[in-house]
């Protein structure tokens, strides 16, 4: 069974009823970068004081609100996440230091892509408040508008521009 | 009565701990279906491999069939549950570059630290990404703060939007969402030799 | 001839394996469907939101605030304050200065930029006290009533005119004319007695207020805030 993955369907229910007790315990979905945006505050206050207490961002959504961004829920939940997915891939026997890619695609252009497509998924998930598990996943989940929108946006998009970077895939 | 945290079942460490499980959970089903891999998220978008869309769209119709019936039985008031606001303006356009961020870095970021977390360079590297990307976001706040709030329409709910009750959406959602998996496992067969 | 086999528990080691099969041959995606589609049935044929909310719509508070349901009289209220009544409690939305300055007998102070702030929840949303708001005006009492109300807290009021107009009625009343109905002088006499039960002619008061009555113990209620979440 090593290297094996979850019959899709079954993993869907799974992720399902991990979402559900997220709702039913904390009356919230998952989420991901939001996590991200707690440690990048911290790091802001750590490193620049005057400019956390001061910047728009922060002062409006961390300095007036709270003295520990990082003892938030999604950051907790993100560290779960992390040893969760470490849990399965020791059990799975997939822990493996490696640069996945195809064989023609170098390491550097796959890296360099990874690393473009980081910062727009960062930017983008900022604007729209939320990534695919915070709006799209669990915002589908509670039928909100805004997460619909911004599922059809992000699968919309990826889909259109396939075109263009199937040389990266297939 | 749920959501737990709402009527002080549970402290706000006890919710904090509880986040901890349930992240444990979250990461441990990415990673056995498969999402810490970049080739088989990208899959859904060559068609070879539709597992995101299966994962995806059955998650959310479970997570919804549940609430609905814990609504529906008095487990939990529904009308205290998050529900993400909607800006408009800022969802499509924010949608459309985590869009491209996707097909570019083959990962959205719950998958991204699901394969950091077995070893993924990639990952790691659009985990920095990521970084990167929301860094210019806060830093540059106030060049997009209008953009970012325009288009304000409160909260609604899907079915609101085009009249409908809940549950009457909640069906058609689920019949369209079998719909597509007919139509993916199609494609997987169709596309198969896309993977290489 | 020999015996037959022993068979366990009365089950065909042979049909159960074929059931075994059975189920490992069924598509998951199936399983999926005849499992969901029939659930996703009965939440299309039922009536939804059985939990219902506790927050108020906002055409309700429109209804109230168009008959003007959360005004008390400064009568009212000077009343319960002569009669010491326990249930009454006088909110001051003013800022802390004012409020130190001058205030009615027993009021406590949560300005109005405090109002919605974690600390006051227990004495805004309860359903043994009868909160009343007040504010040199009407205004911010009211801004004060509408948010509480938004929140679904009940059992909170307005004093009507706020302490401008209690300062004109119930402070320096005046005197009714000679050709006024019988009610008016009845009400001018209430007025002064209560001025003087609260401590005379003058604006300042020139005694301690009476000390607040006896807190009934309010309970903390099921709270319904919507949960932040978020990405």
């Amino acid at each position: 069974m090593r290297n094996k993955y979850l019959n899709p369907y079954i993993g869907g229910v799974l992720l399902g009823l991990v979402l559900l007790a997220a709702n039913f315990v904390s009356g919230r979905g998952l989420g991901a970068t939001g996590a991200l945006r707690d440690t990048i505050a911290t790091g802001v206050k750590a490193v620049a004081p005057s400019h956390y207490h001061n910047a728009a961002y922060y002062s409006d959504n961390y300095a007036m609100r709270t003295e520990r961004p990082m003892n938030s829920w999604l950051v907790y939940q993100m560290l779960g996440l992390i040893t969760g997915g470490f849990l399965s891939g020791i059990i799975a026997g997939r822990t493996k230091l490696t640069t996945e890619r195809p064989s023609w695609v170098s390491s550097r252009r796959r890296l360099f892509f990874a690393l473009a497509g980081g910062i727009l998924f960062g930017y983008g998930s900022q604007i729209g408040r939320g990534c695919t598990s915070g709006s799209a996943l669990s915002g589908m989940a509670v039928l909100s508008f805004g997460g619909f929108i911004t599922m059809m946006a992000i699968f919309g998009t990826a889909f259109a521009l396939a075109w263009f970077f199937r040389k990266n895939w297939i | 009565m749920g959501p737990l945290i709402v009527y002080d079942a549970i402290s706000s460490n006890t919710n904090l701990l509880l986040a901890f499980f349930i992240g444990i959970g979250f990461g441990f089903v990415l990673e056995q279906s498969g999402f810490s891999s970049s080739r088989k998220l990208a899959g859904m978008f060559y068609g070879y491999d539709t597992t995101v869309l299966k994962v995806f769209f059955t998650a959310a119709i479970v997570a919804m069939t549940g609430l609905l019936f814990f609504s529906l039985f008095g487990w939990m008031n529904l009308d205290v549950v998050y529900v993400n606001p909607t800006y408009l303006t800022s969802a499509i356009a924010g949608g459309v570059i985590m869009g491209a961020g996707f097909i570019l870095g083959g990962f959205c970021p719950g998958t991204s630290f699901c394969a950091a977390a077995i070893g993924k360079i990639d990952a790691f590297v659009f985990i920095g990404g990521l970084f990167i990307g929301i860094f210019i976001f806060t830093e540059g706040y106030p060049l997009w703060e209008g953009f970012h709030n325009a288009g304000f329409m409160g909260s609604p709910r899907v079915n609101e939007m085009i009249g409908l009750s809940q549950g009457v959406f909640a069906f058609l959602l689920i019949l369209a969402a079998f719909g597509m998996f007919w139509a993916g496992e199609w494609a997987e067969r169709k596309f198969a030799g896309n993977y290489r | 001839m020999s015996t037959p086999p022993v068979t366990h528990s009365g089950t065909n080691p042979v049909t159960g394996n074929q059931n075994i099969n059975v189920m490992q041959k069924i598509n998951p995606r199936i399983l999926l469907a005849i499992i969901l589609i029939p659930m996703g049935l009965i939440i299309a044929m039922v009536p939804e939101d059985t939990t219902g909310s506790r927050k108020v719509s906002t055409e309700q508070i429109l209804q109230e605030i168009s008959s003007g349901s959360q005004f008390v009289s400064p009568d009212e209220v000077a009343g319960m304050i002569v009669e010491n009544n326990p249930v009454l409690q006088l909110i001051d939305v003013r800022s802390s200065n004012e409020f130190e300055n001058f205030s009615l007998p027993g009021a406590v102070n949560i300005p109005l930029t405090d109002i919605l702030s974690a600390e006051w929840r227990d004495i805004l949303d309860q359903d043994v006290r009868i909160n009343v708001f007040y504010s040199n005006g009407s205004v911010h009492a009211n801004e004060a009533w509408l948010l509480t109300r938004q929140q679904g807290y009940r059992n909170n009021y307005v004093l009507q005119g706020g302490l401008n107009y209690w300062m004109e009625a119930i402070v320096n009343p005046d005197p009714p004319s000679n050709l006024s109905p019988d009610e008016e002088f009845a009400r001018y006499d209430f007025r002064r007695a209560v001025n003087s039960a609260l401590g005379g002619e003058t604006v300042e008061r020139t005694v301690e207020a009476p000390p607040p009555p006896p807190m009934p113990s309010i309970r903390p209620r099921e709270r319904a805030t919507v949960v932040q979440g978020g990405c």
